[in-house]
């Protein structure tokens, strides 16, 4: 039926048709998988675990779960540790990045050997850092091997066991393999940066750290917002590094958002819980993404506006 | 091949409207120049013609077909974009043949008719070529066989010859007017420059605004202005403006503005308007020696060769210019007396600007 | 001229250092993975392997599935490698192909509004924590749980906002006005997307592909959640080695490290390029 055929072609072709078709699939399975949200909130407001009976028997508790998620300390003190921890990593992280690219932007021999190589880290699965980690950082590994080198004298840090060093490791874990996407970022931002302005400023007669200061810095700002909402986006999820490196000890002193949220959920089993402090999570990121998409917003309209002059 | 006729054509976006109204009428043959500043409609327009973007209200027609619901594929029409729109990962052959194979036309035609076309654009030794190794006077070229090989109904071109260098435009145009005549075919021509609009077009449009402001033949809209805008668009160095008011003088009708005093030969009630514009093109500003008219300081002179812009300080508030003869003795600082060409004034409705005393 | 000398030693110090930095973990692995399990702890450490063996690949490597007996196991990743490789590829084709759609459709017609990329992209802000809890109930109730199926519409769905907004950046960068060419010389809108706009956004697709994959191909938490022992990718397979036996068998697990990471830092190094614009959001100046 080659009629009908056209005739349906042509009805696809029509823009008002044509341009919603991605759309449908697309919003179909997001409404699929924003069901769940709707459960979530029932879960959160009636009393349930996994061991006890079908969840829509569960009895109806109301904002008692809230209370009990604020009440807990250990949530409390994962929430708290976590921002902590994106705290420590995500300056460490963009100051490395920073002054790696810093160093690497302009050419000199070596440049594309040291830029090809720092790129690694983010190309190896999480998990498999975590673990890897686990190894080098075993009282008698590698890593007090080299301290020891280092110091003169035998260095043994309790890296996995002791509640300090523990916390550390998790910030390392993440400070290794991300500063490598903070370093891309800022280098592929120095590329792009116009040559107009900074010989301008030359020619006006501004030093190199005016130049740098005044007119490659305000440059790079986009770029530099990205990778600051990228990393401390990523930074409060964390959960492979706990646990693959620390299962969350040496006591709870590792226990992230997601790593406690876990237990509770799965080990501990109580889910009417775990649903309630993820609502509360949920509140907290959907603030902090309010922040990140007007940020990611006013610098693209501003590139915009920077293209269209 | 057919002829081009729209009918209130109007864009809308949101409370602005892009094009306003236009309506034209466009014999099958005929080479129509579009021409008007950035951001007058021209480009809207002309996609409305080729469907590529859909009208608010009013109606497209060609060959006298209302077309105006058909998808841009189903109107049949050549069009030549100003980025030229070839495609960098085809072949210059590939790019000439792809209307045809759309179409699915035998691979023996379709290499017979890209050929054919090659040869009379002069591009058949490039046929091999990747549009990006091509200069622009090439690229040009390819994009116009492009069109021509799908034998449309007419040409419709977007300031085709924007990227190109100053020289290579020239010749390009005279290439595009020579091609109209082999071809026969209706050419839609938009562009922002009132050379080219001078050189190519039978009949030029001015667009303002989103409305039509004035339709004929060049020399007609050149002499004949309906409006100031129109005035002020043609002719390099444009045309001289010098606001003032019209008075009565002895009964007779008079402008006057600073500096300047004209008495008119006719009565002073010929006109109501009180302010006023004077319009004169530089060609008509004549430089003289002894008394009448005006005394002026030259404050700059431009030679161009075949002749000389002078920059006339009179004591209005800005300069007369004036074209004079490049062998005149005329120097910077130098006094001179000048007059306008009596019958060559035209006159400006002080507030709207619409022509006044024609 | 000695300024100059004491820059590029210091620049070369600095980078070197980082060098090893990076080097050493991944090095450790390889190291590894080729040792004896005599060697896997000793004082001091073992930089070189006295006696390289490929024992512990060849353990991951034979068919047959994983076996938890008292204490000790013995770690198979055949299936596990399937399992990621199929999540992965399927999730990753299927995200790119309705992404780059949509991308198209929202950077030429504005489908779904100014902001709806913006809103997309919180998608990915939320922790896969939040949903992983209703999602257990939910996929039970669906008999989704522990299927391919379900990992891979949740995959497609946290793949969506990054293959949106790389392809946007690639779709951007083709002048409309090749498409409008295409329009009036006959093409329909489906032969402008297969003739024009697919040849000129090919390598994106292909970067955007291989980013996806590498994502998805990563993730531990969601894969925790939604399956167990019908489907378990590599990240869970390392991650159940890991908790179950605590005497840790450091060779075998390095070498299913190594097996895991290479294949996909090689990817990740021919789409070096095009990673920058994965993760640029539009904000690069070009």
């Amino acid at each position: 039926m080659p009629a009908a055929r056209r005739a349906a072609l042509s009805w696809l072709e029509r823009e008002q048709v044509f341009k919603w078709l991605p759309f449908v699939p697309v919003q179909a399975l997001l409404v699929f998988l924003l069901l769940p949200f709707v459960l979530l909130v029932y879960l959160s407001l009636v009393s349930w675990r996994i061991t006890r009976g079908v969840w829509w028997h569960a009895p109806f508790v109301g904002a008692a779960n809230f209370a009990g998620a604020v009440q807990d300390e250990r949530f409390v003190w994962a929430v708290i540790r976590t921002f902590g921890f994106a705290a420590a990593a995500v300056p460490l992280e963009l100051g490395l990045g920073f002054g790696l690219a810093l160093l690497c932007r302009e050419r000199f021999r070596g440049r594309r050997f040291y830029t090809t190589l720092f790129l690694l880290p983010m190309m190896i699965v999480p998990a498999v850092v975590g673990y890897d980690l686990s190894m080098l950082l075993i009282d008698q590994g590698p890593l007090n091997q080299i301290l020891s080198l280092l110091a003169g004298r035998p260095v043994t840090v309790r890296w996995i066991s002791d509640y300090r060093m523990a916390k550390a490791a998790i910030v390392g874990a993440d400070v290794w393999q991300w500063t490598s996407l903070v370093f891309l970022i800022v280098l592929s931002g120095f590329a792009g940066l116009p040559p107009d302005p900074i010989r301008a400023a030359r020619a006006m007669g501004a030093s190199r750290w005016q130049i740098f200061r005044y007119v490659e810095l305000p440059l790079l700002k986009p770029v530099l917002a990205i990778a600051l909402v990228l990393r401390s986006m990523e930074a409060l999820k964390i959960f492979d590094y706990p646990v693959l490196l620390t299962e969350g000890g040496p006591g709870n002193s590792t226990e992230t958002i997601a790593v406690y949220l876990w237990r509770v959920g799965w080990d501990f089993t109580r889910v009417s819980d775990a649903a309630a402090m993820s609502l509360i999570l949920m509140v907290v990121v959907v603030m902090y993404t309010v922040i990140a998409i007007h940020i990611l917003r006013r610098e693209r309209r501003q590139l915009a506006e920077e293209a269209a002059r | 091949m057919a002829g081009i006729r729209l009918a209130g054509l109007t864009k809308a976006f949101g409370a602005s409207r892009a094009v306003d109204g236009v309506s034209l009428d466009i014999p099958d043959g005929e080479f129509v120049v579009l021409v008007g500043p950035s951001g007058c409609g021209k480009t809207t327009t002309l996609n409305m013609i080729a469907g590529l973007e859909a009208p608010t209200a009013g109606d497209v027609y060609i060959g006298g077909e209302r077309v105006t619901d058909r998808e841009p594929r189903d109107r049949q029409l050549g069009m030549v974009f100003q980025s030229l729109a070839l495609f960098p990962h085809m072949s210059v052959f590939d790019n000439i043949a792809f209307p045809l194979r759309i179409r699915k036309t035998p691979p023996a035609e379709v290499r017979a008719r890209v050929e054919a076309v090659a040869e009379t654009v002069r591009v058949a030794p490039l046929l091999g070529k990747r549009p990006a190794t091509l200069s622009g006077g090439e690229a040009q070229r390819v994009a116009l066989a492009r069109t021509i090989v799908m034998r449309p109904r007419a040409f419709l071109m977007d300031e085709p010859l924007s990227s190109l260098d100053a020289r290579l435009r020239v010749e390009m145009r005279t290439e595009l007017k020579r091609l109209h005549a082999t071809l026969r075919a209706t050419f839609l021509y938009v562009t922002h420059d009132q050379a080219e609009a001078m050189t190519m077009a039978d009949r030029i449009v001015v667009m303002q605004y989103g409305v039509v402001q004035q339709v004929g033949p060049p020399l007609a809209i050149y002499a004949d202005p309906v409006n100031h805008f129109v005035a002020g668009f043609f002719g390099v160095p444009p045309m001289n403006f010098v606001a003032g008011a019209f008075a009565a003088d002895a009964g007779r009708l008079a402008f006057r503005a600073a500096g300047v005093t004209i008495v008119l030969d006719r009565p002073a009630e010929a006109v109501t308007a009180h302010d006023a514009v004077l319009g004169v093109r530089p060609e008509h500003v004549r430089l003289r020696d002894g008394t009448g008219g005006w005394t002026a300081t030259v404050s700059l002179l431009e030679p161009l060769g075949d002749e000389t812009i002078v920059f006339l300080d009179y004591g209005g508030a800005t300069s007369i210019v004036a074209t004079v003869d490049p062998d005149e003795k005329i120097a910077v600082g130098d006094r001179r007396r000048f007059m306008f060409d009596q019958d060559k004034l035209l006159f400006f409705d002080g507030t709207t600007g619409e022509r006044i005393l024609r | 001229m000695k300024r100059r000398w004491l820059v590029a030693f210091v620049r070369h110090a600095i980078l070197l250092a980082w060098t090893a930095v990076t080097l050493i973990p991944v090095y450790w692995m390889l190291n590894t993975s080729f040792k004896h399990s005599g060697e896997w702890v000793t004082w001091p450490p073992h930089w070189f392997p006295e006696q390289p063996t490929l024992e512990n690949y060849a353990q991951v490597l034979t068919p047959g599935s994983t076996i938890f007996e008292l204490g000790r196991q013995t770690l198979k990743v055949l299936k596990p490698l399937w399992d990621s490789l199929f999540t992965a590829t399927a999730s990753a084709l299927v995200a790119v192909a309705l992404g780059s759609a949509l991308a198209y459709s929202w950077a030429r017609f504005g489908t779904g509004g100014k902001n709806y990329p913006y809103s997309v992209l919180t998608i990915r802000m939320l922790p896969p924590i939040v949903i992983a809890v209703p999602f257990l109930v939910y996929y039970v109730s669906l008999h989704l749980l522990d299927t391919y199926a379900g990992l891979i519409l949740v995959y497609i769905a946290t793949s969506l906002p990054y293959v949106i907004w790389m392809m946007l950046a690639f779709i951007e960068d083709v002048p409309s006005e090749l498409e409008s060419a295409a329009r009036v010389m006959g093409a329909s809108r489906f032969r402008v997307l297969s003739s024009v706009v697919l040849p000129l956004t090919v390598s994106g697709l292909v970067a955007t592909f291989l980013f996806v994959f590498i994502l998805n191909w990563s993730e531990l938490l969601l894969a925790l959640t939604l399956t167990n022992t019908q489907v378990s990718t590599i990240p869970i397979t390392l991650n159940k080695f890991q908790s179950v036996n605590e005497g840790r068998d450091y060779g075998p697990q390095a070498a299913i490290g190594a097996i895991a990471t290479l294949p996909v830092v090689a990817l990740g190094f021919l789409i070096q390029k095009h990673l920058v614009k994965g993760f640029s959001f539009g904000l690069l100046r070009k």
